[in-house]
């Protein structure tokens, strides 16, 4: 789970009597703290330059959150 | 009041400023939640002292950062010049 795909989608279900076009699949955004309880000591971390832009001090907890319409799903200062 | 001259020391030095403020709060955040890390406390307090360095220099040569005794000023009072953070 690389910082670009942090996300998950499920298929709604789609009516005959929708009255708009269906969205046929969703996405929802899973950030990395979800899967980290008590966050470890030592993790490796950003150069302070680095920690500025990505937002965060250790790179297992980058979340870019990018629009998860655009197909690369990729914003600025991802990895 | 001299105009004061916003030149590439002036950026460099606030650049350096907020890098390492934002990692004091990240390590101030974690630190929080774990009180025995010694290496982040270390690395904690070696920001805080490198923050001081940073902060009397900028002040040395372009004023206050903060006002309400937070820091120094010369004179004529400093604090009410520009730049103001805005307009950086």
């Amino acid at each position: 789970m690389n910082a670009s795909d942090q996300f998950r989608t499920y298929r709604p279900f789609v009516g005959p009597h929708d009255p708009c076009p269906p969205i046929r699949e969703k996405s929802y955004n899973v950030p990395p703290q979800l899967f980290i309880t008590i966050q470890p000591p030592n993790l490796p971390q950003f150069s302070a330059y680095d920690a500025l832009k990505y937002g965060t001090l250790w790179p297992a907890l980058f979340a870019p959150y990018p629009d998860p319409s655009s197909p690369t799903r990729v914003t600025g200062g991802d990895m | 009041m001299a105009e004061t001259m916003l030149d590439e020391a002036y950026y460099k030095l606030l650049h350096d400023l907020q890098a390492v403020d934002f990692v004091l709060v990240e390590l101030n955040l974690y630190l929080d939640t774990h009180p025995g890390d010694e290496a982040a406390i270390a690395q904690f307090n070696q920001y805080a002292e490198l923050r001081k360095r940073i902060a009397a220099q900028y002040e040395a040569a372009y004023g206050p950062l903060m006002n309400f005794g937070h820091s120094m000023s010369k004179t004529p009072w400093q604090w009410k010049e520009a730049p103001w953070p805005w307009q950086v």
